[in-house]
């Protein structure tokens, strides 16, 4: 690995500021647990090396999970272990904490936090989905102040986001109208643990119980596009429409025709057009069970905490 | 150069690094602790797993300024001369290791998990080993080796507070 300083930045202000420093006459990067940080700098050509690499892990003021007017407002340096520990999350979103638990394993999710897998933006990125379905926003902090945009659109690419390399994430929010919405996430990959999505989605969707029909319903999938992205033709099949299981599978083949999978050493493409379509039903399904569930006041843990509760 | 001062098995260190300088090369080249083994280098094989501030985290991927002031604990800080760690004890009289390459990942992992969760089931056990990975043994009798120790808490506990 290429010698490079590291600098500390006590909180968020204090990053932003060794950002505006550094950046002008260095290659800087962040780091905050470095788990894809550090693999990727052990391997990195010494020209994309970093002269510097300013550490956020002690930036406290990015480390909350609390309510605010706005929604609920995740900090960018929560973990993936504490996402599954937090009890708001198990209470208003489960799907959160089953895709946290999905994330490589205790090591990884000890470590790993929410601001790098969004930042790191691989085409799998597995809090990616949940969060692209219940619309969340993040929020950019740079010398020249704050500026928020939509998730779907900070992802950019494989590996690209909109972020400038002066900006920190420091906030992914979920907007107050979404606070409870039921949703539901699901990974398939080639092993339970350690692996990445061959397909990754989340659904969500609120009920209008009195004409039980979908509304506002979303559908973002992972690892079948450059980037996370929303199945655009099947919510526009759901909306208003009856909640049947023949609208589920019907949804879930359109959702096929919105993606773009790739064939690679993991999985083909065909293979990977037919678990958009099982797994998209089966989201819809794991959301509508969910909805029905926190209807009746029960406490859910989700669709994947239940089944594994099963086992 | 850095300065870094962290807690080590219960002790206070100190070295002088450069700054890219990773917690696992810390322990095994400063320190001596050649316990915690380098494999992949990547953090996927959890040889390196160590404990941090109680959690267990692959210290190949964590720089060494980033434990700068915590509290460290590696395989070198279970045993006594006296006593195994109990978790030591049943890999050992359970056979469950054969090279051992993996062995102080994996009771580090081990003793993360029954620190936080005394009595975990069978699927917590395996969740929790996910990120150690073995070549020689499988891992039937690892898991063995973690149940039979959380059953021996279980009866000293239930002996405590029946005595
Ligand atoms: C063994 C293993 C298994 C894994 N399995 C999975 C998996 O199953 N699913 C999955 O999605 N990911 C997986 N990952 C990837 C990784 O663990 C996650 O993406 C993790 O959340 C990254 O967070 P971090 O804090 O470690 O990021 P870091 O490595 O510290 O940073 C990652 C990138 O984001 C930038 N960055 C970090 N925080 C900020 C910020 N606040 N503002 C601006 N830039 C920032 C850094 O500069 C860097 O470019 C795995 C990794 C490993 C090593």
């Amino acid at each position: 690995m290429k010698a490079f300083e590291v600098v500390v930045a006590r909180n968020s202000r204090h990053a932003v500021a060794l950002l505006a420093e550094r950046v002008p006459t260095a290659k800087v990067k962040v780091i905050a647990g470095g788990t894809d940080l550090m693999a990727d700098l052990k391997f990195a050509p010494s020209s994309h090396a970093p002269d510097v690499v300013v550490d956020i892990s002690r930036a406290d003021d990015l480390r909350h999970i609390s309510m605010t007017d706005a929604g609920l407002s995740i900090g960018a340096l929560v973990t993936h272990t504490e996402i599954m520990r937090s009890p708001v999350i198990r209470d208003l979103f489960p799907a959160l904490l089953d895709a946290a638990h999905t994330i490589g394993a205790v090591q990884t999710r000890n470590l790993g936090t929410l601001g790098g897998n969004l930042v790191t933006a691989v085409p799998s990125v597995d809090s990616g989905p949940t969060l692209v379905a219940l619309d969340a926003r993040v929020t950019l902090l740079s010398p020249a102040g704050q500026r928020a945009m939509p998730l779907a659109d900070f992802f950019v690419g494989p590996r690209k986001t909109a972020l400038k390399p002066d900006e920190l994430l420091v906030d992914i929010l979920i907007p107050r109208e979404n606070l409870g919405k039921p949703a539901c996430f699901l990974k398939f990959g080639l092993r339970k643990g350690q692996a990445l999505a061959l397909v990754n989605v989340a659904a969500s969707f609120w009920v209008d119980w009195d004409r039980n029909v979908f509304v506002a319903p979303r559908i973002a999938l992972g690892a079948v596009a450059p980037k996370v992205i929303h199945a655009s033709s099947a919510q526009a099949y759901l909306e208003g429409r009856a909640i049947e299981p023949a609208a589920m599978a019907e949804a879930g083949r359109l959702a096929v025709g919105d993606a773009k999978p790739i064939n690679d050493f993991r999985a083909s493409a065909e293979y990977r057009r037919d678990l958009i379509a099982v797994l998209s039903r089966r989201a819809l399904e794991g959301a509508y069970a969910l909805a029905q569930s926190k209807r009746s006041g029960k406490v859910a843990g989700g669709l994947q905490a239940s089944r594994r509760g099963e086992r | 150069m850095a300065k870094v001062t962290l807690t080590v098995n219960g002790e206070a260190r100190t070295a002088s690094v450069s700054p890219e300088t990773t917690l696992l090369r810390l322990l095994r080249e400063e320190f001596g602790l050649t316990g915690s083994k380098l494999g992949c280098d990547v953090g996927d094989c959890g040889a390196c797993t160590v404990m941090v501030d109680g959690k267990s985290v692959n210290s190949c991927l964590m720089l060494a300024v980033q434990a700068d002031g915590r509290d460290v604990v590696t395989i070198e800080g279970l045993a006594t001369m006296e006593r195994l760690h109990p978790l030591q004890q049943l890999f050992e009289d359970k056979g469950s290791l054969q090279c051992g390459f993996c062995g102080p990942g994996i009771i580090i992992s081990a003793k993360a998990l029954l620190d936080e969760n005394p009595d975990p089931t069978e699927e917590e056990i395996r969740d929790a080993l996910a990120g150690n990975l073995c070549r020689c043994t499988g891992y039937s009798k690892m898991i063995e080796a973690v149940r039979a120790v959380a059953r021996a808490g279980r009866d000293e506990r239930t002996a405590g507070s029946v005595a």
